[in-house]
């Protein structure tokens, strides 16, 4: 290789011109390459990113973004927006279906990657990992169908409440239960991919350290403590800025599919507002205003939850 | 590894350790049972799946639900399109992730810099669901196949996925492939391609999973049936309950019509066994890809 280096290097001083003329070709070519795509995520993602300006104007539909019919309307629909009645329940229900998420859905993988860990049969602890992946496959209309069909009236999540003396109804259509339904379904789904990350980084924390805490006589509890938990910090740390970050990103899919109009009290959040606002309603400009309205405070949010990590763990994402 | 981990035991409380596995057998037992659930109501005499009264073994055994699901010719015609959408989708995806992570390996390139913002701007910020929607509408995708390809058939994720992957690669394979006369194209499709396989297997498994789950795009960019995938199919019964199957069959006998109804009950959970199937038989082969790329992802971190 060195030899063949240094003839490329002779071989740049003879023909500088000559090269010089390769290497526009060489550009040209790359440049092919590359721009189909570069001209798909310009319209699939930029002009939509341009298209968030309708949050400022009465958009009517059919007509252009920018031009003289144009009717800027400046803060009017965000006003409309946060003074709504919908505003205060949006935030609530994100909040509580969040923080919910954040409780069970962050912590869940971290306790299972750390449980099964314990777990010595080998052969065991790979069919239960296994299978802890198969929700993640199977399709979020699927998951909130078996859901909706386990909680009904005669479903068998109903029948074993019963045993425990609550009645027997559809509770798809009971307010209280919605927040217990979408973060049980939600965690059952995810709990296992997300502990993948966990998985790989404690298999490889070298065996020698749980050797020495042994012999230094720490149980089994204190080596979790220890040598366990501080070996996937880093993952824990940016696994939290994202939750932190996306806190105000419920998974609408899952709730449009979970939800009913008995329970939109409880379950409405930004996503199936735009949907029923925005998509079946009509209102473009008031619904785009609190999509961007809500994007802003969750990239803030995103943005401290970095800033703090950095300061705490030295971690971040950027 | 694993196998160093077994001899080194660990101590502890013989109640604690049962305890730990009693957990995780449990935790096992709750992910896998709710499927094998629908499969044994699915099973079942309809009388029985309709009552819900199923818990370990089908009770009777029956196929009526999956010989009703097969005549149901809105069922083919949904397994159909989600395949239609399935084989461009992937092959494009490939195909983009390719042409845009090659170039970015050449770290001298004019306006890389530039072209690196391009991609990065839109894993930050996204114009959200309403734009995105006039967007196609404008475009004349609304009701359109290919609202269910175009939008979907490139990732900046997987983009930079397979750009690392190809920056393991050595370059000076790369100069040494130049000395030898070969453009850009031929490096990339002689070098670069053959052994980017592992990483397309990745980005293909991805791709398919996601295109066979999604769903949303098609409730809001098709309007009609006729070109509406499998998951709005299993949306309208298994959520809105719209089991109107009956009407495409022949009017029978009125003790027929029970046994259909109660059928009809049934289909659900064939229904659900049935579309699930493709992706549960193929799972356990997947996952591995799943498990590396999530991996990649994680170094790129």
């Amino acid at each position: 290789m060195n030899v063949q280096s240094a003839r490329t290097d002779t071989g740049m001083k003879k023909g500088q011109k000559r090269e010089g003329k390769k290497q526009n070709m060489e550009t040209f070519q790359i440049y092919s390459l590359l721009l189909p795509v570069l001209i798909l995520i310009f319209i699939f993602c930029y002009i939509p990113l341009y298209g968030i300006i309708i949050a400022f104007q009465d958009y009517t539909p059919g007509s252009a973004f920018i031009g003289e019919s144009v009717k800027w309307v400046g803060l009017k629909h965000f006003e409309t927006f946060v003074t709504g009645e919908f505003f205060g329940r949006l935030i609530q229900n994100t909040l509580t279906l969040s923080g919910l998420n954040l409780l069970f859905g962050f912590t869940v993988p971290i306790f299972f990657a750390l449980l099964l860990d314990q777990v010595r049969a080998n052969k065991l602890k790979k069919l239960i990992q296994t299978s802890s992946y198969m929700p993640y496959f199977i399709s979020t209309v699927v998951v909130a169908g078996m859901a909706i069909s386990f909680i009904d009236t005669n479903g068998i999540v109903t029948n074993f409440l019963t045993l425990f003396g609550l009645s027997a109804k559809n509770y798809r259509v009971e307010p209280g239960a919605f927040p217990v339904v979408y973060t049980i379904t939600n965690v059952w789904k995810n709990f296992g991919f997300g502990s993948i990350l966990y998985f790989s980084t404690i298999s490889s924390i070298d065996p020698g350290l749980y050797e020495s805490a042994k012999l230094d006589g720490a149980n089994r509890f204190r080596q979790a403590l220890h040598i366990t938990l501080p070996a996937i910090q880093n993952i824990v740390a940016i696994n939290l800025i994202m939750a932190i970050g996306g806190i105000l990103n419920t998974n609408s899919e899952l709730i449009l599919l979970l939800y009913t109009q008995a329970t939109y009290e409880v379950a409405d959040v930004i996503g199936t507002y735009t949907y029923r606002l925005g998509i079946l309603g009509g209102q473009y400009s008031l619904t785009t205003a609190a999509g961007l309205f809500m994007s802003v405070i969750g990239f803030t949010l995103t943005f401290i939850a970095n800033r703090v990590s950095n300061k705490l763990t030295g971690y971040g994402l950027w | 590894m694993n196998a160093n981990r077994a001899n080194h035991i660990r101590e502890g409380n013989k109640a604690v350790t049962a305890l730990i596995y009693i957990l995780a057998v449990l935790i096992g037992l709750v992910t896998l049972y709710p499927m094998y659930y629908v499969l044994i109501l699915s099973l079942s005499e309809p009388t029985a799946a309709a009552t819900m009264q199923v818990y370990t073994v089908p009770k009777g055994f029956s196929l009526d639900s999956y010989i009703l699901l097969f005549k149901d010719s809105n069922m083919w015609r949904a397994y159909l399109n989600t395949l239609m959408y399935e084989v461009p989708t992937t092959l494009l995806m490939l195909l983009t992730c390719v042409l845009a992570a090659f170039p970015l390996t050449y770290k001298r390139l004019p306006g890389r810099k530039l072209v690196t913002m391009f991609l990065l701007v839109p894993m930050y910020f996204s114009g959200g669901m309403i734009p995105s929607f006039l967007l196609i509408t404008k475009l004349g995708l609304y009701n359109s196949p290919w609202s269910q390809i175009l939008p979907v058939c490139f990732s900046i994720w997987n983009i930079i996925l397979v750009k690392s992957f190809f920056s393991s690669i050595s370059e000076t394979l790369r100069e040494a492939a130049k000395i030898d006369g070969a453009n850009v194209y031929q490096t990339l499709i002689k070098i670069y391609l053959p052994m980017a396989k592992p990483i397309l297997a990745v980005i293909s498994v991805y791709t398919i999973v996601g295109v066979w789950n999604s769903w949303f795009n098609a409730l809001v960019y098709l309007p009609q049936e006729k070109w509406q995938p499998l998951q709005l199919y299993l949306r309208r019964i298994l959520v809105e309950s719209k089991q109107n199957i009956t009407a495409v069959l022949d009017p029978a006998a009125a003790q027929e019509m029970v046994k259909r109804q109660l059928s009809n009950a049934q289909l659900k959970y064939a229904m659900i066994i049935f579309t699930t199937l493709p992706i549960l038989t193929v799972y356990p082969f997947f996952q591995r890809y799943f498990v590396k790329g999530m991996m990649l992802g994680s170094l790129k971190e």
